[in-house]
């Protein structure tokens, strides 16, 4: 299991985190499967709808994630993870992150930013028996070339 | 027919398909046709007791089912239903990550004296060789050296924590040794830091002691605690309480929080930082001054600090570990009578005026104005009160002084002053007993210390007497001052 991001892809993530500091931001991983691996194709920054501790929480309006799916059919995508900041917390989940980790075929990626700086990006993947997490290889890589599969 | 709209991640349980059109009349139904077609969807969507799973929404054309009639909610021809995950992450309370981050590559090496002594630790896989090394690079600070302090003293010493701070600047007594397992009755007199070095330097060499003689203040906590990777909380008045937390917040420790009071204890770890409450979350505001006795005043089980700075000591070397779950967020009771433990959930206060979201305490602040109380020299004597040498004189010189003792039976058992003409009349009773005191007598009030006699001079002046006093310090100050016969306790 892997998953593949571009170096435009990763910036996007850490700037997102660096512009909600010192609160927490969000968004989806759209993209395909190829070999197993999770090939991300485009980065949805969403809005954190929490309306309390924005610092270390953050939660995604179902609708969005709805006009997601929508939006990711009409290009033969699908959402295949989600990301999420970590203010002044290393990229390292929570047990709250495990509690709300919805589905154990996504990719979870998570960005630490420190004092304003985005540092570490890190992959994760729920184990079948949602007992923990396991980190995942996370490949950066210019654009893959490899042939899509649904 | 009705559509239902599977997300990418769940489409390999349901053949693939974007979407799975079902013949059905409402959500349940709907949801039933699709898991009998797909059984593998089946765990993904429902939990074991058949419920929807807790991330698992349903919207029916863009409505959530919460909203609407739940599974019941009808559906007809056309209709699109979609099976949504409610997506939420944050980074506090973490369970994998050590509050306390070691430093991996500096952590101290083991000598051989030491791989001997902590070889039961070693061999725990959660411990090893690793979280001993943490163990010896760990720092703590222990304030208060007395009935938390000890057995959080004698335990972290023993566990093989590297350095302790002690704060104290009391003398050993003998009421106490009953709980106070520190100190021995040759200790009786001594510095309680000196005998506190003296009995951990003899369980674990290893172990460096920092000792501070002195009162926490607000002009020494932060210099003292910014020196220590966690603060613990042995203190029994709440000016150094608040203190404790407020400096632990500022410097951005967790602070392992006790208190003990008669059979009942209470534990905690305040720890904004990773995303917990502090003790100002929990309890805002101080009581008023007087309302909750302490323990020299109300007692204490001998044996309940120990239950209680054991969890304190066992919450300090997970935090150092990073092992378990931490007490962040989770306020511990325990009542020793019933022996029940029962757990309340604490959260963050947005409002917090230390760790929420506009901190308005942003440095250390007077905290006995704070808490109501105003320190008075030991010397000074209001014109309200009496010392026990004024009264002695007085009674001495054969002047008629009615004495009202407002304590419990069982302590006028230990010690009184019936010699003196004195009475008993609890301060539970004093409202209704009020009567039985004649208004033109001398009347001195006394308990143990002075803080309940305090109240039973209020209630005396609130009905109208004049010529009252309270007996400063209380019998105990008697014990001290006039007879050195008496029993104290």
């Amino acid at each position: 299991m892997s998953v593949k991001l571009t170096p435009e892809q990763v910036e996007q993530i850490k700037r997102h985190g660096e512009q909600t500091f010192p609160e927490e931001c969000g968004g989806l991983l759209l993209g395909v499967v190829v070999d197993g691996a999770r090939v991300i194709r485009e980065i949805l920054p969403l809005e954190n709808v929490r309306k309390d501790s924005r610092h270390n929480r953050v939660e995604l309006d179902p609708r969005d994630y709805l006009r997601a799916e929508r939006e990711a059919a009409k290009r033969d995508l699908g959402v295949w993870g989600y990301y999420h900041s970590h203010p002044n917390h290393p990229a390292i989940p929570s047990g709250f992150d495990l509690e709300h980790a919805p589905f154990i075929e996504w990719s979870y990626l998570i960005v630490s930013v420190r004092d304003g700086k985005a540092e570490e990006l890190r992959a994760w993947r729920v184990r079948e028996d949602r007992s923990q997490f396991d980190e995942d290889t996370l490949t950066v890589t210019e654009t893959s070339s490899a042939k899509l599969s649904t | 027919m009705p559509s239902i709209s599977i997300p990418t991640a769940l489409r390999q349980y349901a053949g693939g398909q974007a979407s799975v059109n079902v013949e059905a009349a409402h959500i349940g139904d709907a949801l039933a046709k699709l898991t009998a077609q797909f059984p593998d969807l089946q765990k993904h969507l429902f939990d074991v007791s058949g419920k929807l799973r807790s991330f698992v929404n349903v919207y029916v054309n863009d409505e959530d089912i919460r909203y609407l009639q739940k599974e019941d909610t009808a559906i007809k021809d056309g209709d699109e239903i979609s099976i949504i995950p409610s997506i939420a992450g944050g980074s506090g309370c973490a369970v994998e990550e050590a509050p306390v981050e070691a430093k991996s590559a500096e952590l101290p090496e083991l000598n051989k004296d030491e791989l001997a002594r902590y070889s039961r630790h070693l061999i725990l896989p959660e411990v090893g060789m690793e979280g001993q090394r943490k163990l010896k690079a760990a720092s703590v600070l222990l304030i208060g050296a007395g009935g938390l302090g000890s057995p959080l003293g004698l335990y972290l010493a023993a566990a093989g924590v590297g350095r302790l701070g002690l704060v104290d600047f009391d003398v050993v007594d003998h009421s106490n040794l009953q709980r106070q397992v520190l100190h021995g009755t040759k200790d009786v007199g001594r510095k309680k830091l000196a005998s506190a070095k003296d009995r951990i330097a003899d369980i674990n060499p290893h172990v460096q002691i920092d000792t501070y003689e002195l009162a926490l203040r607000s002009e020494n906590a932060l210099g003292i605690a910014k020196d220590y990777d966690i603060i613990i909380d042995g203190t029994d008045n709440f000016q150094t309480r608040y203190l404790a937390n407020d400096a632990s917040v500022l410097l951005g420790k967790p602070n392992v929080y006790g208190s003990i009071f008669r059979f009942e204890g209470q534990a905690s770890v305040f720890h904004p930082k990773a995303g917990g409450p502090c003790y100002r979350c929990l309890y805002p505001e101080p009581p008023p001054p007087g309302l909750v006795p302490s323990c020299a005043e109300g007692g204490v089980l001998g044996i309940l600090p120990g239950v209680i700075g054991m969890i304190q000591a066992t919450e300090a070397v997970k935090l150092i570990l990073g092992e378990g779950e931490p007490l962040i967020g989770r306020l511990l009771l325990f009542d020793a009578l019933k022996m029940k433990f029962r757990e309340l959930k604490l959260r963050r206060n947005p409002e917090c005026p230390l760790c929420g979201d506009n901190p308005t305490i942003k440095q250390l602040i007077d905290y006995d104005q704070f808490c109501g109380v105003t320190p008075q020299p030991a010397t000074e004597v209001s014109d309200w009160e009496i010392t026990p040498l004024q009264l002695k004189q007085r009674l001495d010189s054969g002047e008629r002084v009615t004495i009202i003792d407002v304590r419990e039976p069982h302590e006028w058992q230990i010690a009184n002053l019936e010699n003196y003409g004195s009475r008993l009349i609890p301060l539970g009773q004093f409202a209704n007993r009020i009567g039985e005191i004649n208004p033109d007598d001398d009347i001195v009030v006394h308990c143990k210390m002075g803080g309940r006699s305090a109240k039973a001079y209020d209630a005396l002046k609130k009905a109208g007497f004049t010529k009252i006093k309270n007996l400063k310090g209380g019998i105990l100050a008697w014990a001290d001052q006039v007879d050195r016969t008496m029993q104290k306790y």
